[in-house]
């Protein structure tokens, strides 16, 4: 539990190589990446993409490949599953695999639903290493400014600003208190742990209230007035890492047209 | 010096429990520095929380700047904005997902312009010695950063008092003295400042008045070596006698000469025992201290000086200044109580170095004076003024 809040996605967004580049360049390529992936036909598009911010994030970006391997492994199981579903809901073209566990069950696996799937997965893995480039690249501070910039009401950015600054008081607090439990053997039998795990809750419920009054005692102390300030101290644009972003897209975009129609455009 | 604070028989009772405030009357003088000391329990944040508004006395006054406090809205925004509050708590007190918008949250709510807040916040990071934090979220700071974050957001605000509950909870010993040390500091720029606390060692030498608080009641209000130095009122105050003290007043009933004013510091009991002594265990020349402003001198030429002085014992007084001597990799020996380490090392014949900055260089000519007068002693405090251009190649005993 303890090294979850340690390796939190924010903290590596913190302390990536990519933190300085200007956050609107960061969130032009995972969405344009995205977008590129979701509308594309044919699996190539999502699996270049896919490869392409891996290595950047890995190689330049100096995130742990282990630790990015482990978060990639969540959406991985979650999208197998899924494919194997699709392998046998889905139909069309010949038969390549059948399978009857009784007489009245046909489990079958067609080129057609072979074809979806592997499109379906490789839409999975090229878009959440999309959003997973958002994520490891720009903490959430500059995702507040970026909101504010683009005209989402300035109190639900607040009330996000301060849900994001107590979860880390929370989450500590959290972890104090199943240490806690786990050195008097709190989740060493079954019904123990359902009733550590209540107790937890409990607890926690009690201490985010408490932190709840401070808080308002804090801003109270400080003559809040409904203004909270904002951090306007955001990079520049820089072209060194837009003009990079922007060919890549051009690229991505040029094998998806290329994918689609079948024609090569020859200057 | 003039009244700021004052309590007139202030009373308080936590809803559904007994009173936790049982009439209390102080009051606080501009530029003092004052520790609210007592026991858990004692009702020390409680008063402490009357001072800002935070709690309204059920009956008597609370007085600030001779006025009574008026408890509107708009002023207890004018008061908060006078008296500063750090929790005891730093986590709870900062608010915002990153130490900028922290220390700015105050005077945005004051409504200065962004250019006005912006210069608020690098001053006060600039006090604090947290410049170049601004975008680093609260969660990845240490204890003590977190504290100083938590001092910035109100200094922000420039307050005339800065009450902090129990400010070196949770530090660790060096933490806490480098943040009495910028308590000294903040009290040298002239703010009036009233720390509450059950540690004694830190109260004692630190504090111009103690309060020993028991029980919602001011048991004693005096001087500390007076308030501490009676050990009926430290005990109902469920305190200890500081060590110094105690010392003192054993080394006192073995003939030793105790001066009416009880040692506050190693360096006061050693001149007892140099007294007693008849100055048989110091040195014949005393060594010097040498002075560097960091704020004016050209600190890449000091290092380069530092270098070729091994023997030379530095030490840094005030934030900028450590922040000086770990920029430059100057080892520093002394970070509290820094003028009387020196003094101690002058009189065994050394010489050392102390890293200060432009409104605390006085401060070490003052007290290097003010024990000199009292023990007969001479000890020299040379300003280096190093500068780019003519740099201090070498300075000995001889030259000053």
């Amino acid at each position: 539990m303890r090294s979850m809040i340690e390796t939190n996605l924010d903290n590596v967004a913190q302390q990536s190589a990519f933190r300085h580049i200007y956050p609107g360049t960061k969130l032009l390529l995972a969405l344009g990446s995205l977008i590129l992936c979701l509308i594309s036909p044919s699996p190539v598009v999502p699996l270049i993409s896919g490869i392409v911010l891996s290595l950047v994030l890995i190689v330049p970006g100096r995130i742990s490949p282990i630790l990015y391997g482990e978060l990639l492994l969540g959406p991985a199981i979650f999208a197998m599953m899924s494919v194997i579903v699709l392998l046998f809901m889905l139909g069309g073209g010949d038969v390549i695999w059948r399978f009857n566990p009784v007489p009245w069950i046909n489990l079958t696996i067609t080129t057609g639903s072979l074809r979806e799937g592997i499109l379906v997965l490789c839409r999975v893995f090229g878009c959440s290493i999309s959003m997973f480039f958002i994520a490891l690249t720009t903490p959430m501070t500059d995702l507040f400014n970026g909101m504010k910039r683009i005209g989402i009401p300035i109190e639900l950015i607040d009330l996000m600003m301060i849900i994001y600054r107590y979860i880390f008081i929370i989450c500590a607090q959290a972890v104090e208190i199943w240490q806690a439990q786990v050195m008097r053997l709190g989740y060493s039998r079954p019904w123990e742990a359902v009733r550590s795990f209540s107790m937890l809750c409990g607890m926690l419920f009690i201490s985010s209230w408490n932190a709840g009054e401070d808080l308002v005692r804090a801003m109270d102390c400080r003559c809040y007035n409904g203004v909270f300030p904002s951090l306007d101290l955001a990079e520049p644009i820089q072209m060194w890492s837009l003009v990079p972003v922007i060919l890549y897209l051009a690229g991505l975009s040029g094998i998806l047209l290329v994918m689609t129609t079948g024609v090569v455009i020859v200057p | 010096m003039n009244v700021i604070l004052e309590a007139r028989d202030v009373r308080y009772r936590y809803p559904g429990s007994q009173e936790a405030i049982k009439g209390i009357s102080f009051h606080m003088r501009r530029g003092e520095k004052i520790a609210l000391v007592g026991p858990n329990g004692a009702g020390k944040s409680t008063l402490l929380q009357m001072f800002n508004g935070m709690i309204r006395p059920i009956s008597g006054t609370m007085l600030f700047d001779n006025e009574p406090i008026r408890y509107d809205t708009s002023s207890l925004r004018q008061l908060r904005k006078r008296v500063g509050y750090v929790l005891q708590n730093a986590d709870r007190q900062i608010i915002a997902p990153t130490v900028y918008q922290d220390v700015a949250f105050g005077p945005a709510n004051l409504g200065y312009d962004e250019q006005v807040v912006r210069e608020a916040v690098a001053t006060a990071l600039h006090q604090v010695g947290l410049v170049g934090f601004e975008r680093r979220p609260p969660h990845h700071l240490s204890g003590g950063e977190k504290k100083r974050v938590a001092i910035a957001g109100v200094l922000a605000m420039d307050p005339d008092v800065l009450v902090f509950d129990e400010p070196t909870s949770g530090l660790d010993p060096s933490g806490s003295e480098d943040l009495m040390e910028l308590l000294d500091e903040l009290n040298h720029d002239g703010k009036t400042i009233v720390i509450s606390t059950h540690d004694v060692e830190l109260a004692y030498p630190w504090a111009e008045r103690a309060i020993l608080l028991t029980d919602g009641q001011i048991i004693r209000e005096d001087v500390p070596d007076v308030a501490f130095g009676n050990t009926k009122y430290v005990r109902m105050a469920h305190l200890s006698v500081p060590t110094l003290l105690e010392l003192s007043t054993e080394l006192g009933k073995r003939g030793f000469e105790i001066p009416e004013r009880k040692p506050r510091s190693v360096l006061d009991m050693i001149h007892i025992i140099e007294n007693h002594l008849h100055g048989a265990c110091g040195h014949p020349s005393p060594g010097t201290i040498m002075v560097c402003n960091v704020d004016e001198d050209d600190t890449a030429t000091l290092t380069a000086w530092v270098n070729t002085h091994p023997d030379l014992v530095a030490g840094a007084m005030g934030t900028r200044a450590k922040q000086c001597a770990s920029k430059e990799c100057i080892a520093l020996e002394f970070t509290y109580g820094v003028i009387d380490k020196c003094i101690l090392r002058a009189l065994r014949g050394k010489d050392s170095l102390i890293l200060t900055t432009s409104g605390m260089i006085s401060r070490v000519a003052i007290r290097v004076d003010a024990y000199c007068k009292e023990s007969g002693n001479t000890i020299a405090v040379i300003p280096l003024g190093i500068t780019e251009s003519s740099p201090v190649t070498d300075l000995t005993n001889e030259e000053v």
